[in-house]
């Protein structure tokens, strides 16, 4: 019982870090049509700024340097939109696939110049850094943190896009853009606040992560294909789809590890040729997008 | 160094050539193949190479160790340089790929004529670059690799080895252990990424504590994927299994990754872990340090004026390096500046830069370097420089201002123990 | 009956994901030209280019010094990769990010038969090829159920699987450490003899493939990646032809693999990641995806700037990328694109204005026509 928590506990906060990074990118693609590999490389820019901000101190600073960075790594998409992604809607997604690829080496070698190349922490404040104990099972309060973040995100998102104006045109641009323009709405302030809020998530979950890992080069890469692996099987454009896929994801990761170690690695890629093979556009996509 | 491939950073297409597209197309261009800077060994100067890994997340290990050979080019041309002759560096980024590797090492010696490579970070890349520098006859020096397939199965008399191989260091691990464990049993458990390096020094551990006859109980083994994001699984099956120690073959930013994580299980309070704390995870840690872990390095600094980090000029060599470059210098460093002294004293030694003579002039021969002299043993040109193993500290280190280890605990596994005999390193051979 | 050399295969922005707008009757302009038509001369002329470039190509391996001569024997290699996958992107309109499955399978398959002495390496070149047609096969299978974007991240998912499968099994494959000797035969060891054994190969590959493109077959692909439902509503067996291209591309690409083994006489995993699997992709985009030689320029331009690069400066990666996003936004049918739009300009403006200043003629500033339209 105590293993099993501590599995369900990772588990959901691997997952609750994967989703707020690719919800980010699903929600680009489902409005404005673009695939950006650069996603990646804000969540980076997220990571580092936190450790640029929190410094050697923690407690209370911890906190309003999370947002600062989010809103920072936004203000960095909103540039990158007005500056080159804007000019790569309608576009091939292969053109959009080397564009912003190159954004991406761009970035990291920005980053390379910034931060320098050694590997950086950040420490947690005492109040969640410690952990708890359930049913004789030892846990990290800072995975409860995690996922309850992933919860405010999803919450925060669901509501944006059912409750508000701007959330019904995004909606509507996931539907129809075309129609959604001759309907008098300004498309291309609508895309910059995508863009910019898709960034914004990846900036969140770069920085939220940042106690439980070690900040350094390389991070943008390994993060980017999980998630575009994860937009894809939960159907580009849905978010609930995106969760769902997270959810896949590291369930298979955890399943793998127990079941079979020395193959525990091919289990989430397994996951992801299954699920496209049963269900072709992703777990709740729409066919022909 | 070990290490793992991290993905090759090279998707992209230079377009340099997009000025030359009309060129391309007609009959696709060669113009840049042969446009490497030539720069030959007349006029008063000879080239080195250095080709390694200057991006992506092990760019830290590449960079220093360019960083220890600039530094030590810079010195010997500040005393006159190398048989009347000025030493220029040069050095392209392999992105971790053994075809870059090779590629680089090939340009550099046919359109550069370097005179001695030195080598890169990933042991694969090595495994690449030492064939074509025995085919050209070009020594090369491996001061960050340090797989033992180096000196043993892919054995040329072109390649020399500075750094405490993927048998020397276990092997220091497990001699420390038995030297704290005594007679009492112990319960071990082991964690390393499921790929060559991790697995080998895992298994070279196990067989080192059966050699040295520790009464050990091996109570959990775990083999994360490569780059595995979620390792609470693996933490949980090896605090579930309580043991005493663990040794743990991670490095780097992996290694601060798992520390962070293991820390908020509370991992470190019951278990001694066994990894390589040197000063660069250590600094990434900072307070969140485990303080009683073991760590083990290969070189390093604090440690000057202790048994082969001892010798002449190793405090000024400390100091230059963090005036020049605003830090201490990394173990990479360290050792790849040994390995220039090394180079430079094979030429004087055979009075040439001819890489055949320089390589024989070497083997066997000591070396008077910054670290003491070394010698490169005759049999599989092993350098015997030892490993050093202790105890992380509870409190910052007034010189350093970094948590570093308790100087009264420092182990210095003696090379002779470490070392396979030249019997075994010839068996290893076929 | 001849159709392209470099004649544009089809529209010029026939997308291989396109988004959204594919359904029902998106006829797309333009999608009949590589039926017509092309003169003698103009046939005559594209041999003759083509005679010429491998003569270059062939002078310069024997007069270039060996390291250059092996980074062409390498750049040779990788422009059958990028051919065989063009294959699937330009010609098909699938775009995979899986072929460097089938690259490191050809790789592996000369690598290991050597390491494990069951084949010897003429036995190993031969197998390789069916082998990557064996696994393009049942990965084909799985992955046609999926299309455009979900197809791309599937194989992507394929190239990553691959690569996983070949770092774990150590025991088998050498794991991430690779295999590393001398495994080519002693005919081969001398570098000017490889250079010409993998140009040989590598042009009759590339000849097979262009044959192949240039078939019915070819022709059917082409009409699917236009308009697939029209394809499918005529009776024709949509996914039959599909597969049939992935299977003849996992073929070519082993080939590739095989020889990348003759240049380094190494394999690793990292040629099955999907970084590797990648590269021919970007060739393909950078040279001129609807372009049958497009992919051969592109890997000529890719490799060799990308190694001048590295050589010559730390930030390599800022400056391919600025380069790269140039080349994207301003020359989105490529380089070749951009030289059939360059060349058609300067015939229009020659007949136009004969006699008086040819504008454009020399022009390689951004100022270009949008290339590639037929």
């Amino acid at each position: 019982m105590a293993r099993f928590l501590i599995e369900v506990i990772g588990t959901l906060s691997d997952a609750g870090s994967l989703f707020m990074v690719a919800a980010g990118l699903t929600l680009i693609f489902g409005a404005m049509r673009v695939i950006n590999l650069a996603h990646g490389s804000l969540y980076m820019y997220g990571a580092f700024l936190m450790t640029t901000f929190v410094g050697a101190s923690s407690g209370l600073r911890f906190w309003w340097s999370i947002a600062l960075a989010a809103v920072i790594v936004a203000a960095l998409g909103a540039v990158m939109e007005l500056g080159i992604v804007r000019f790569l809607v309608g576009k091939e997604p292969l053109t959009q696939l080397v564009a912003t690829f190159a954004l991406f080496l761009i970035l990291a070698d920005t980053a390379l110049h910034l931060w320098g190349n050694g590997a950086r922490t950040v420490v947690a404040p005492s109040s969640v850094s410690g952990r708890f104990t359930i049913a004789g099972a030892v846990l990290p309060v800072y995975d409860l943190v995690i996922i309850g973040v992933a919860v405010a995100v999803g919450i925060g998102l669901w509501a944006l896009l059912r409750h508000t104006s701007v959330g019904w045109r995004i909606r509507a641009a996931v539907d129809d853009p075309e129609v959604l323009e001759s309907g008098g709405v300004n498309l291309r302030r609508l895309n910059l606040g995508v863009f910019a809020v898709g960034a914004l998530l990846a900036g969140i979950a770069g920085a939220v992560v940042t106690p439980q890992v070690s900040v350094a080069p390389g991070m943008d890469e390994s993060i980017i294909v999980t998630t575009l692996l994860v937009v894809v099987i939960g159907g580009l454009g849905s978010v609930t789809g995106t969760a769902l896929a997270a959810l896949v994801i590291g369930i298979a990761d955890t399943v793998g590890t127990l079941v079979a170690p020395t193959w525990a690695s091919t289990f989430m890629y397994l996951a992801v040729i299954l699920v496209l093979v049963v269900r072709p556009w992703g777990l709740l996509g729409t066919p022909e997008r | 160094m070990p290490i793992r491939h991290h993905t090759p950073r090279r998707l992209a297409a230079g377009l340099a050539l997009l000025l030359l597209a009309p060129v391309a197309a007609a009959c696709s261009s060669t113009s840049s193949t042969a446009s490497s800077t030539a720069s030959s060994t007349s006029g008063g100067s000879v080239t080195v190479g250095e080709s390694t890994t200057l991006s992506s997340s092990i760019a830290e290990l590449g960079q220093t160790a360019l960083q220890g050979l600039e530094l030590a080019v810079a010195n010997i041309n500040a005393h006159g340089g190398l048989l009347g002759k000025k030493v220029k560096v040069v050095s392209a980024d392999d992105s971790a790929t053994p075809a870059t590797g090779a590629s680089n090492e090939r340009s550099m010696i046919l359109n550069d004529h370097v005179v001695a490579m030195f080598g890169p970070v990933v042991s694969s890349v090595a495994s690449a670059e030492e064939p074509i520098a025995a085919q050209y006859h070009i020594p090369i020096f491996f001061s960050v690799s340090n797989d033992i397939a180096l000196m043993t199965s892919g054995f040329t008399k072109y390649g020399f080895q500075l750094v405490p191989n993927t048998v020397m260091e276990p092997r220091a691990a497990a001699a420390y252990l038995a030297h704290e464990a005594g007679s009492t049993q112990i319960t071990v458990g082991t964690f390393a990424p499921n790929y060559s390096f991790g697995t080998s020094s895992v298994a070279g551990f196990i067989q080192a504590l059966k050699d040295l006859h520790v009464n050990y109980k091996l109570v959990s083994q775990q083999f994360p994927p490569l780059n595995a994001t979620n390792i609470a699984p693996y933490l949980s099956a090896l605090i579930a299994a309580h043991p005493e120690y663990v040794y743990n073959a991670q490095f780097g930013g992996d290694l601060v990754s798992f520390t962070q994580q293991a820390n908020q299980y509370g991992f470190f309070q019951h278990t001694k872990m066994i990894a390589m704390y040197s000063a660069q995870p250590l600094e990434a840690l900072g307070s969140s340090a485990p303080a009683g872990a073991i760590g083990f390095d290969r070189a390093p600094f604090w440690l000057a004026g202790q048994q082969g980090m001892d010798g002449p000029g190793i405090s000024a060599f400390i100091s230059q390096f963090k005036a020049k470059y605003g830090d201490y210098p990394s173990a990479w460093a360290i050792m790849t500046y040994t390995a220039a002294q090394s180079w430079a004293y094979g030429v004087k030694k055979a009075g040439t830069f001819n890489g055949t003579s320089v390589s024989n002039a070497l083997s066997g021969a000591t070396i008077s370097t910054i670290r003491g002299p070394i010698t490169l043993r005759a049999c599989d040109h092993q350098a015997n420089v030892p490993e050093y193993v202790g105890v992380v500290s509870s409190t910052v280190d007034p010189t350093y201002r970094l948590r570093l280890w308790d100087p009264s605990s420092v182990f210095i596994a003696q090379p002779k123990t470490i070392m396979l005999t030249c019997a075994q390193s010839l068996a290893l051979r076929s | 009956m001849a159709t392209s050399f470099d004649q544009p295969v089809g529209a010029g922005h026939a997308a291989g994901l396109s988004d959204g707008k594919s359904g029902g009757a998106g006829l797309r302009p333009g999608g009949g030209s590589d039926m017509m038509p092309v003169r003698r001369s103009v046939v005559a002329r594209r041999i003759g280019a083509t005679v010429a470039c491998l003569a270059v190509v062939s002078i310069l391996g024997v007069v270039l010094p060996v390291s250059s001569a092996l980074d062409l024997e390498y750049v040779v290699s990788l422009a059958l990769f990028a051919v065989a996958t063009n294959l699937l992107l330009g010609f098909g309109g699938m775009v995979s990010f899986g072929q460097g499955v089938f690259y490191g399978v050809g790789a592996y398959v000369v690598a290991l038969g050597w390491m494990h002495h069951v084949l010897s390496f003429v036995e190993a070149m031969l197998l390789a090829p069916f082998a990557g047609a064996a696994v393009a096969f049942f990965l084909g299978l799985l992955a046609l159920r999926t299309r455009r974007l979900y197809f791309a991240l599937i194989t992507l998912a394929f190239s990553q699987l691959g690569y996983t499968i070949v770092q774990d099994q150590s025991s088998f494959t050498g794991g991430s450490n690779g295999v590393f000797g001398a495994m080519l035969p002693s005919w081969l060891l001398d570098p000017r003899t490889a250079f010409f054994f993998v140009l040989v190969v590598s042009v009759v590959a590339i000849a097979v493939l262009w044959k192949v493109t240039d078939s019915p077959f070819g022709l059917v692909l082409r009409a699917i990646r236009d308009n697939r439902e029209r394809v499918d509503a005529m009776g024709v067996n949509v996914f039959a032809h599909q597969l049939a291209a992935f299977v003849i591309s996992g073929f070519f690409c082993a080939v590739a693999g095989s020889l990348f083994v003759v240049y380094s006489q190494s394999a690793y995993p990292a040629l099955l990641e999907w970084t590797s699997s990648g590269t021919p992709v970007f060739m393909a985009v950078i040279g001129g995806m609807y372009l049958f030689p497009g992919p051969i320029v592109g890997a000529f331009a890719y490799q060799l700037a990308n190694t001048y690069l590295i050589e010559h400066t730390q930030d390599w990666q800022i400056i391919l990328g600025v380069v790269l996003l140039a080349v994207v936004l301003l020359r989105p049918d490529g380089l070749t694109g951009s030289i059939e739009g360059l060349r058609s300009l300067v015939r229009r403006s020659g007949e136009r204005v004969r006699g008086r200043h040819r504008h454009g003629s020399n022009g390689t500033g951004p100022a270009g026509p949008a290339g590639g339209e037929p």
